[in-house]
């Protein structure tokens, strides 16, 4: 082994790109479907019921409002009914209805000569204890992540949505979350965004919203779809929604609770 | 049970009609020889060598893998005339009174400019073998072809022949005629890998200094072979040297390698140790930034094999492969993943007719994740381990008989996931139940020439799958809630999946270089690999069939057209084929695959089509060498529930795919390599509408895989500067630049808000690589 023969070798460049650029993909219309989207809180009302029409990838993402719909929320456990209003184009609101957890409300819409229904029972309320930060090793120095800190009730299945606001505006990512595998602990959770969007001295607003199963599975699939074409899932789909005939969108009875520090 | 019975007497009725055969053609005044093929300076077993007796153009056969062959022939002098690409023909006088051993050893043709090579009869057996869909590899093709950061991989370089489609970018993943990925069945000396890639893909498991030969079999595999459904990539390791200790290595961008192999006893037995790491974490240690810093990001392998004779008929091979990846982020994240294989073997030569190999195979393949986030601290562990013995005999009747037959035993523990947590942690600690299962097979296939001009290879494999208890099975509602639950205890069997796969495969030579061929096979797979993922994970998760899943199953038929041209210099073959594939496995939306007991309710079962056109020219000898090779194809799935249950084009179906491939050597000092590829786009789902939900805009999807990625093209090169031999070893330069004009192939492409506009969605695209140049330091001492 002669140690004169084996030659140092020369580093060249690496040159790897992971390039990003803004393309045209020639996609297909499709004729507008029927978007419903409404809450009912623990909170006082109104609450609301959107009613929208889904438009072409190329269009503005302006969603044309649905009127003259027939709305209604029942309560069936209490027998309480409520026909909406129209207070603006495809937005309906509840005049006397009060969410209360562990009540079944029944949605039905009737438009266009379709009626839809979904029905969502309002979870009890779990306190969201406090909220703090945590910092990652992100691609270009570090992101800050909150992180929710609360107890999850042993013995059942609990369902939670988070919504976060950096100083007033909704972060674009959503991050539902079930006790499937945390039944009853305390739970330390972080809350993921799109990239590092929250930086020291923000004002950062969690929202928590306790949701039926239903309802998690349609923002559990929702994230799944939004995550489509990119390195994780397979083949994107519409998320499961839990309304009939079918429309896209959800129907929601959820309790809220939040909690608001500055990020460190 | 009656079935079963059936089945048995058929296969009995078959191995009888075959000894009727073999009692009826054995004449007693023929004689046997055989002995085995290696290389004379390295005493290396040659695979695939021809061998005939001159004065019996007819008597040809192939060495097997273990460089055994057998030839009988009346009694007379003959001249017995062995070939092997690469190297120099051998012939030798053989006086056949009796029985006799001769073996073999053959010498490597110089690194001196290759000549035009006097083409002996025997070069056209690609044109006579009766088998289908077969393609070898050599090393020397696989050195030369330019790939990513100057890695030599097998797998990648396999992706550039017809009927085989790359996993994506970079990526050692392969899919054939229109399987899945996890529909291969690759072999690393007979055991399993069950996870062929390092660093997420961009590597193979496959230490190229290691391997000494690789088949690839498109379906219509021989008997022998069982499992999984689309192909088999069997790969043979080096022996090792038995004559001179010899170090080789290199050292390259990415990794670096050392070979050393040598004698253990002159001329009985050899070692082989070869290992290989990457060190771009290296490089990660000399950053300022401090998350950067603690990323771990490399992996290594080590390929070792001894093998020993101990007599004429008794020689001994150990072989083992270790390879990790670890890859860990800032502390809060790792993963480390790998496999680890086994396999003793013991040769063994009853007579110049009966050749036997019994081989002991374990194969393990595991992952750990690590999570410590905050008071959150998890691990995952996941494991499949195999154990399995082998037993194939090869009886070589006479030189138009030979029978293959064998029984193979394996025992599968499959460990799903096993979270441990702290007391701390959100998430309770899980085991999910281990699964146990025993796949047994029996096989037989005859070769035979049942006259002029045909050869004809038909088999019969008898598979069996048994579930094995202790544990938990589970009956589901279409919904996919429990309705019963029955617990088994440990050693009860939960099921049986009895399988009959016949293979047939025929050859009909039309002239001495023209031929036609067809074959039809059945192949049965029991283990699945669920990934919901667009490419393979390290964390995918394989299942045994179970009485929710059964048993997927291919039929492939396929016809074939082959000529050799100019002395056999150029081959060409043209095949057609067609695969029904049933029991296919998808997912329902929103499927939960991770650490779920119930994960068999999350699965869609439906069926496939896969067919295709396969065209190939190679130019085997002279300065310029190389291939062309084009598919015309197209894959599809039927799953209920999916695009209303039509048939849809699978994710890697790809129209046309095109890989040319061309390495000229110009002189002795300089080798030029270069390849283009060109493949229809991937199907895959992009939106065809939006709305808005909670304030964020989604998108609106009508169906599974109705659109295209872009067509993705690439042209990569590379040249090889051999240094002047010293009198102690030689060296090499390798320098190869990936994607050389420089495209930006789309990995994937997503949809978003603009985030200069609003009010505006756009459509971004990814891509991974452009230009990447690299240099490689080969030597050898």
């Amino acid at each position: 082994m002669k140690s004169s023969t084996i030659y140092l070798l020369a580093f060249c460049m690496l040159v790897i790109y992971g390039c990003k650029k803004i393309i045209n993909v020639n996609l297909n219309d499709a004729s507008p479907q029927i978007v419903i989207e409404g809450n009912i809180y623990n909170t006082a009302g109104p609450y609301q019921v959107k009613i929208s029409k889904t438009v072409n990838f190329s269009a503005s993402n302006i969603y044309p409002g649905v009127s003259g719909a027939f709305v209604k929320v029942a309560d069936i456990t209490s027998g309480v009914t409520n026909i909406l209003s129209e207070t603006s184009a495809g937005l309906y609101i509840t005049s006397s209805l009060q969410g209360v957890p562990g009540h079944t409300y029944q949605l039905t819409v009737i438009t266009g000569g379709q009626t839809y229904t979904a029905s969502s029972t309002m979870p009890q309320a779990i306190t969201l204890d406090s909220i703090g930060f945590q910092h990652n090793a992100g691609n270009v120095g570090s992101n800050i992540n909150p992180v929710v800190n609360f107890q999850d009730p042993a013995g059942i299945n609990n369902y939670y949505n988070f919504t976060q606001f950096v100083n007033g505006i909704q972060l674009k990512s959503l991050n539902p979350f079930s006790d499937r595998l945390s039944d009853g602990r305390y739970i330390s959770q972080q809350l993921f965004n799109d990239s590092s969007y929250i930086r020291i001295g923000d004002t950062i607003l969690v929202q928590m919203n306790c949701v039926d199963k239903n309802v998690w599975n349609f923002f559990n699939t929702l994230v799944e779809a939004t995550n489509g074409n990119s390195f994780q899932s397979a083949a994107p789909a519409n998320p499961i929604s839990n309304l009939s005939n079918n429309a896209l969108g959800y129907f929601s009875a959820s309790t809220i609770n939040t909690k608001k520090r500055v990020a460190f | 049970m009656r079935r079963i019975s059936n089945m048995i007497s058929l296969l009995l009725f078959l191995m009888a009609a075959n000894n009727a055969i073999a009692q009826q053609k054995a004449v007693p005044d023929r004689h046997t020889i055989s002995g085995s093929i290696k290389e004379k300076k390295g005493g290396e077993i040659l695979i695939g060598a021809s061998v005939y007796l001159l004065e019996q153009p007819k008597s040809g056969t192939v060495s097997n893998s273990y460089g055994f062959y057998s030839i009988s022939a009346p009694a007379g002098i003959y001249t017995l005339i062995v070939n092997f690409a690469g190297y120099l023909p051998d012939s030798i006088k053989i006086v056949l009174d009796k029985n006799i051993t001769q073996s073999v050893e053959l010498i490597q043709k110089g690194s001196e400019l290759q000549e035009v090579i006097v083409s002996s009869k025997k070069k056209n057996e690609n044109v006579v073998r009766p088998l289908m869909g077969v393609q070898k590899l050599s090393i020397s093709e696989i050195q030369n072809v330019p790939v990513i950061f100057g890695e030599k991989d097998v797998l990648k370089t396999l992706q550039l022949l017809p009927g085989v489609k790359s996993a994506g970018e970079g990526n050692s993943g392969f899919y054939v005629r229109g399987g899945g990925a996890d529909q291969n069945l690759i072999l690393l000396d007979e055991a399993v890998v069950y996870n062929a890639s390092h660093l997420l893909g961009f590597f193979s498991s496959f230490n190229s200094d290691a391997i000494k030969d690789l088949t690839l079999y498109k379906g219509a595999m021989p008997a022998e072979y069982g499992g999984r459904l689309s192909s088999v990539v069997d790969i043979k390791m080096n022996d090792g040297n038995n004559q001179n200790l010899q170090t080789s290595g290199g050292i390259g961008l990415i990794a670096s390698r050392l070979n050393i192999e040598g004698p253990i006893v002159k001329d009985k037995g050899s070692f082989i140790i070869s290992g290989r790491r990457t060190y771009a974490d290296l490089f990660l240690k000399l950053s300022r930034d401090s998350s950067i810093r603690n990323n771990s990001l490399y992996f290594y392998d080590l390929n070792v094999k001894a093998n020993y004779t101990l007599d004429d008929k008794n020689r001994v091979y150990l072989s083992g492969y270790f390879g990790k990846d670890n890859l860990g982020f800032g502390g809060t994240f790792g993963i480390d993943y790998g496999n680890s294989t086994a396999t003793a073997r013991w040769n063994h030569i009853f007579n110049s007719r009966l050749f036997s190999n019994t081989s002991l195979i374990y194969s393990n393949y595991n992952y750990n994740i690590r999570i410590n986030s905050g008071s959150n601290n998890l691990l995952i562990k996941s494991k499949i381990e195999d154990l399995s013995l082998k037993e194939d005999l090869q009886y070589f009747i006479n030189n138009d008989n030979k029978i293959n037959f064998g029984i193979n035993v394996i025992r599968h523990a499959i460990s799903p996931g096993i979270v441990d947590v702290s007391s701390s942690s959100s998430y309770n600690p899980v085991a999910l139940q281990s699964k146990y299962a025993y796949e047994n097979a029996a096989y037989i296939s005859h070769e035979l020439t049942p006259a002029d001009k045909w050869k004809l290879n038909y088999g019969l494999r008898f598979s069996a799958f048994s579930i094995m208890g202790p544990g938990n099975f589970y009956n589901y509602d279409t919904a996919g809630n429990i309705i019963s639950t029955k617990y088994y205890s440990s050693g009860q069997v939960v099921k049986t999946y009895m399988n009959l796969e016949p293979r047939f495969s025929a050859s009909y030579q039309l002239t001495e270089n023209r031929s036609f061929k067809a074959a039809y096979s059945r192949n049965v797979q029991n283990l699945h690999l669920l990934s919901n993922s667009a490419s393979t994970n390290p964390t995918d998760l394989w299942i045994p069939s179970s009485p929710n899943v059964k048993p997927e199953i291919a039929d492939q038929f396929s016809l074939g057209y082959y000529q050799n041209f100019r002395n056999n210099k150029y081959e060409f073959s043209s095949e057609i084929y067609y695969k029904a594939l049933q029991n296919q496995i998808d997912y329902k939306n929103g499927a939960i695959l991770r650490a779920n007991e119930n994960v068999e309710s999350e699965l869609l079962f439906g069926s496939g089509r896969a067919y295709g056109w396969e065209l190939f020219l190679k130019k085997k000898t002279g300065k310029l060498t190389g291939w062309v090779s084009y598919t015309l194809s197209r894959t599809e799935r039927k799953i209920a529930g999916i695009n209303n249950g039509e048939y849809y084009p699978a994710k890697q179906d790809q129209t046309h795919n095109i890989a040319i491939v061309g390495i000229y050597k110009a002189n002795n000092k300089w080798t030029f390599s270069s390849n283009w590829v060109y493949n229809t786009g991937n199907a895959v789902t992009f939106p065809s509408g939006k709305y808005q939900v909670n304030g964020l805009t989604t998108f609106y999807y009508t169906e599974r895989n109705g659109y295209r990625m872009p067509a993705y093209h690439r042209l990569d090169f590379a040249a090889t500067l051999l240094e002047k031999k010293k009198k102690k070893g030689e060296g090499s330069w390798t320098f190869s630049l990936y994607n050389v004009y420089g495209r930006e192939n789309a990995y994937s492409i997503r949809f978003q808000d603009n985030p200069a506009d609003v009010t505006k969605t756009q459509a971004v695209q990814t891509a991974l690589f452009r230009w990447v140049p690299s240099v490689t330091y080969n030597f050898k001492f």
